[in-house]
């Protein structure tokens, strides 16, 4: 019997409800023993975190509310002294926050950053997975209830068991094994748009394949002559481009630690010469590389 | 202390709407407050399961393409009702009346220093014998219409004590004023544009716009989302539904085309395709993309033959027949700067799919000046492929209840809730007649009509908003059309002047709605009109101490909705109508009373029968929510009686009624001359009858649209001589994270970047959005605290770099709060609209302008801060809380212990 969460970071529109909701429940209320007041601002037991990828104008918007994992091997409870942290037969960790007074090894545990010191209170703070309400006839904590999207559920575990696979954690390496799960994190981008220079022209339909290691994709441009590889993993790639008429387009090495937009990408004509060598000779010889 | 939860057992709940669009109001949501603390726990969405299983509710549902979209079964409350509570408690609530300390009634005024000057506390008796003395005085001295009321939108959704318009019906009592009328703020160009060409009323948006979602989901390939953000605008009323609904035309595939500066905050999560086009040269674009569809015989001929008048001009113009001047995809980008091969794609693209065109509010498009044009050539566009077919339509995102009882979205019942107001609003000068007066079934129940509707004398003149200052200033203004807010078409060719002959100037202002300076257009002139010996009384009510209240001599405390009973009725969200009793959900702060209350208080002061008459005999709130609720016009609806025993009534969806209705002007597009449009030819007029009849020689509003970059109203385009000191474009829409001059106190809003960015001097300054391209051509990195500028003045902001914006321009919202450093030319708070232009849309045209002008960008040196400091010691001395900004404290003179 164990609480999970379940986030699709695809339905997460970025709307802020589960931060401000999560601060609507917490600042100002005193739910001890569960919780103390959380300060008006500065603390995010539940963030949402944006990430802005690529440059105009192919740009992409990742939005990710990260918030304590609530962990079966919780860093935060073994570095905690006289059980201040504890687990809940639920699942949930919940800081006491009589007994953690004073002990700020229990923020600097978790590897998340998911605990926020109240120098005020002179404790450490963190999601209570709304324990407070779950104990008072609520079914979900209220990030959950608010969320616009469905993008946040909440529940037991084995009901969500089927909706769970293929789901990933955080920090997998930590060793905590959150409870946390997420779907659809994303990955980098390749992208651009082909064009004719002297044309003025979009190119529609170019082929235009990437190449990493032994992996190969490909994929068309569209009617904007734009083209799209998403979900690609950090390396370096290989892009050709081809067009009929055109020379290929090659670019080598594009290494995706961010998200790539390779921008208006123009493609030179052949010669009737080259048109010609073409057959004779093959691609190879017609790679263009600007 | 040990608390255990609050629940309804220890406390109480209530329903409340958090909506920033008084008069009406929007969804409901559950209020939940502490019986021992007496204040609000928490604020939640509303379950629509409470009183029945919501299969009982009739739901209503769209479906395409095997998926189906149907109404939740909570309301989808926005971030903005979350943290309302900030907004009820918030450190910027005026508690108890103040008076500005160097204003003396009786003796020097000195209005030089509104803006400068700080505030005492003073007693509700002796504020109300200020107002009530100064009001006499005026009337004798100078007339009733001296005392300008300014009382329109946005305030919060209130009907017994509206946030605007008590005055109004004190002042109409007391033999009239003068009032100001609201320019249409959010429809600019739709309104002075769109509504010459298909005639739709009342703002200009394509109406009827029944079932359109349904029919774009059938029949429509893409949407060109112009300028459109479902997550920005409706949040501050009718909640989340709109996202709900963007992520549904993704989910059956329809192609997302945004065409905006910015990748906005539907976009980010949405957009298929992205074009950005440099603010306010949407119309160079739009031409380009009509040149392709002319050159390659890409539009419906058919179509504009039989339902297009006045259209040969009009390509003649587009084709370079007219001026020699061929309006080419190349010709457009060099303006526009999207890339010639991305014109011709999108142009080929729309002209071989079908497209719908999706508005919201305000956005960059339609707020610039000559916004005519843009919003014209929108029409033009889906008039060139056949407006009103399968899928070809302007359809709104958000707001689906406004001007209409059939909505896109069909979640209407039988019939539509409508509370009356107990108040006056934006009554055109002269005439019995006003928006808000009451709808016929009201006006059947005698109580409702002698209570609301028996104000005896209309404003005799009037001041369009957008020219207020002007008009201080120079004692005179003219104008065309605004003769009332939201009129007859009609109404443009008329013209107007203040004074009206005959009438006095104004020498008093009161209002309830003090944001001209952050949301209106050359905010610092409106400084400097206060500045002028003109206005001997500045009165201001309002729960915040915030813009215009900050020049104010007097200033009453208001109380907020959620202090107050009220009655509210939903009918804009979007999931289902209803109508809810809104009691306290807490009592109100500080000596704070309703915005009725407060003018209830300065009538007694007068006169009491004058009080009586005022307050309908001292009706009390029981018996007013239970009249209103008789007229709410769906009351005989509710067989379960639910509205009293449970405070709240959901009106179940009439889905089978909504289902015959035809989308959007497919009548018209069917048969046009038994459907004509209301224009005069009855047609789509590509070439206006009534502008070429008007003003044949308006080079500025054509009676074709154009492409108009100066004229002798602006110079704000880049290729202005001006662009040389002034290079950037600045865009400025309706906020994400306020409601237009609301919220920006939301205390957990101002934790994000995008919203406010922390100085190194601890102060959160407004986030102005740069490219980082633009700001690295001025050495600006993330968080410095810049200045945006021009002629008419400076305004300080914190840099937020980003690349969902489009380089070669600054992107500020408008109505972050007015923290002047010296109120007539620089400000520390990032008003924006302090630096907009003074002129209107156009010669013809009484539009504001306030996006798309010019301006530069730079760092704020040490240097510069540090000059600052010592020219205006008090303005930097003045106390600002670390996670509010501005608050009381800012402005207070604090009493000696």
């Amino acid at each position: 019997m164990a609480k999970v969460f379940l986030i699709d970071v695809a339905l997460c529109t970025g709307c802020d409800n589960c931060q401000l909701a999560c601060k609507d429940e917490h600042v100002g209320n005193d739910w001890s023993p569960i919780a103390k007041p959380q300060p008006e601002i500065g603390q995010f037991w539940i963030k949402k975190n944006e990430e802005v990828c690529g440059t105009v104008p192919k740009v992409k918007v990742n939005y990710m509310p990260t918030l304590c994992n609530h962990c079966e091997n919780p860093a935060c409870v073994a570095a905690a002294k006289d059980g201040a942290v504890y687990q809940r037969e639920d699942g949930l960790v919940i800081i006491d926050p009589e007994k953690a007074a004073g002990q700020k090894q229990i923020a600097e545990a978790c590897p998340y950053g998911a605990i926020y010191w109240n120098e005020e209170l002179d404790i450490p703070q963190k999601c209570t997975g709304c324990a407070h309400l779950l104990d008072n006839g609520y079914s979900v904590p209220r990030c959950v209830e608010v969320c616009p999207t469905d993008a946040i559920r909440f529940g037991e575990e084995e009901d969500l068991a089927e909706d769970l696979l293929g789901t990933e954690v955080l920090k997998p390496e930590t060793g905590c094994k959150p409870r946390v799960h997420y779907r659809n994190l994303p990955g980098k981008f390749i992208a651009g748009t082909v064009y004719d220079p002297e044309e003025k022209e979009c190119l529609i339909g170019a082929k235009v394949r990437l190449q990493i290691g032994g992996k190969r994709y490909s994929t068309f441009t569209d009617d904007f002559g734009d083209f799209w590889f998403k979900d690609l993993a950090i390396g370096k790639h290989n892009i050709y481009i081809d067009m009929p008429g055109y020379a290929t387009y090659v670019q080598k090495d594009i290494f995706t630690k961010e998200c790539i937009n390779l921008g208006d990408i123009p493609m030179r004509k052949l010669t009737a010469e080259e048109m010609k060598d073409k057959f004779t000779t093959g691609e190879k010889k017609l790679e263009w590389i600007p | 202390m040990d608390r255990k939860v609050t629940d309804v057992k220890n406390g109480w709940r209530t329903f409340k709407t958090a909506s920033l669009m008084g008069p009406h109001s929007g969804p409901p949501c559950s209020v939940e407050s502490d019986k021992e603390l007496g204040k609000i726990t928490r604020i939640r969405p509303y379950n629509y399961n409470e009183n029945q299983p919501v299969s009982e509710l009739n739901p209503w549902k769209i479906e395409g393409r095997g998926i189906k979209f149907e109404p939740p079964e909570v309301s989808k409350i926005s971030p903005m009702y979350l943290a309302y509570k900030t907004r009820v408690y918030s450190k910027n609530r005026v508690k108890y009346p103040l008076k500005r300390v160097d204003w003396d009634p009786n003796g020097e005024r000195h209005p030089e220093n509104r803006g400068k000057s700080k505030y005492v506390r003073i007693s509700w008796e002796e504020a109300t014998d200020i107002v009530a003395s100064e009001l006499k005085r005026m009337i004798n001295k100078y007339g009733p219409e001296t005392v300008l009321i300014e009382a329109d939108m946005h305030g919060e959704g209130k009907h017994l004590a509206p946030s605007h318009g008590c005055p109004n019906r004190l002042m109409s009592m007391l033999g009239g004023y003068t009032v100001q009328m609201r320019n249409i703020d959010s429809w600019e160009g739709w309104s002075w544009g769109a509504r010459n060409i298909h005639g739709c009323e009342p703002v200009g948006e394509m109406m009827p716009n029944a079932n359109l979602y349904q029919d774009i989901i059938d029949n429509a390939d893409a949407c060109a989302y112009w300028a459109a953000d479902a997550a920005s605008t409706a949040m501050g009323f009718d909640g989340l539904m709109a996202m709900r609904l963007a992520y549904y035309m993704s989910d059956v595939g329809i192609k997302a085309i945004y065409v905006d500066p910015a990748l906005n905050f539907t976009a980010a999560t949405h957009a298929d395709k992205w074009i950005p086009v440099l603010p306010n040269t949407d119309a160079a674009l739009q031409l380009g993309m009509i040149y392709v569809w002319l050159t390659e015989d890409l539009y419906n001929k058919d179509y504009v033959a039989t339902h297009c008048y006045g259209y040969q001009a009009f390509f003649d113009y587009v084709l370079g027949k007219e001026d020699g001047i061929p309006k080419t995809p190349a010709w457009a980008s060099e303006r526009c700067g999207v890339p010639e091969w991305t014109i011709k794609a999108f142009a080929r693209y729309w002209g071989k799919h079908t497209v719908s065109t999706i508005i919201g509010n305000g956005g960059p498009t339609i707020r610039g000046p000559y916004c005519h044009e843009p919003a014209r050539l929108q029409i033009v566009m889906l008039a060139m492929q056949g407006l009103g077919g399968p899928g070809v339509h302007q359809a709104k995102i958000l707001e689906f209840n406004l001007f209409s009882n059939q909505y896109p979205l069909p979640y209407q019942g039988k019939a539509a809730p409508e509370i009356p107001h107990f108040a006056e609003i934006v009554r055109p000068p002269n005439s019995p007649d006003h928006r808000y007066r009451l709808w016929p079934f009201q006006a059947a129940i005698p109580k409702v009509k002698e209570l609301c509707d028996t104000q005896p004398t209309p404003p005799h003149q009037s001041i369009p908003r957008c020219l207020v200052h002007n008009a201080i200033l120079n004692g005179h203004v003219d104008w065309w059309g605004l003769h009332s807010f939201c009129g007859p078409k009609e109404e443009q060719w008329e013209h107007h002047e203040y004074p009206a002959p005959g009438y006095p100037k104004i020498h008093m202002i009161w209002s309830d709605s003090p944001c001209n300076v952050t949301c209106w257009n050359d905010g610092y002139s409106f400084a400097k009109a206060l500045h002028t010996d003109e206005i001997e009384f500045f009165l201001v009510q309002h729960p915040w101490l915030e813009n215009d209240s900050t020049m104010a001599d007097l200033i009453l405390p208001v109380a907020t909705l959620f202090e107050l009973n009220d009655i509210g009725d939903d009918s804009g969200s979007a999931i289902y109508q209803s109508v809810y009793r809104q009691r306290k959900s807490c009592a109100p702060v500080g000596e704070s009373v309703s915005d009725f209350e407060v003018v209830a208080r300065i009538a007694k002061k007068i006169d009491h029968d004058l009080y009586m008459k005022y307050t309908g005999n001292e009706v009390s709130d029981d018996e007013l929510i239970e009249l209103f609720w008789q007229a709410s016009g769906v009351n005989h609806l509710d067989e379960k009686d639910d509205f009293h025993k449970n405070d709240i009534f959901v009106i179940p969806t009439d889905c089978e009624t909504n289902e015959k209705v035809k989308p959007g002007l497919r009548e018209f597009y069917e048969d046009p001359v038994n459907h004509p449009l209301k224009t005069p030819t009855g047609l789509l007029e590509i070439t206006s009858t009534k502008i070429a009849e008007h003003f044949p020689d308006d080079d500025e509003r054509p009676p074709y649209p154009k492409w108009i970059e100066h004229g002798v109203t602006h110079s704000e385009g880049l290729n202005s001589p001006r662009a040389k000191d002034y290079p950037l474009l600045c865009m400025s829409n309706h906020g994400h994270y306020r409601f237009h001059a609301e919220c920006d106190d939301i205390i957990w809003n101002r934790e994000f970047d995008a919203m406010k960015i922390r100085g190194k001097d601890g102060y959160q300054y407004e986030a102005a959005w740069l490219n980082p391209k633009t700001a690295a051509e001025r050495g600006i990195v993330h968080g410095d605290i810049v200045k945006v500028f021009n002629e008419r003045g400076t305004v300080l902001c914190g840099a937020y770099l980003t690349e969902k914006l489009i380089p070669g321009v600054v992107y500020v919202d408008h109505g972050a709060r007015f923290d002047p450093i010296d109120p007539e030319c620089l400000d520390r708070g990032g008003a924006i609209n302090l630096i907009t232009p003074n002129n209107l849309s156009s010669k013809h045209a009484t539009g504001m302008v306030v996006s798309g002008f010019l301006t530069e960008v730079a760092k704020v040196t040490d240097e510069e801060m540090a000059e600052w400091k010592q020219k205006y010691p008090e303005a930097f001395a003045r106390p600002i809380d670390n996670a509010c900004g501005v608050c009381l404290d800012t402005w207070l003179i604090k009493e000696e212990q």
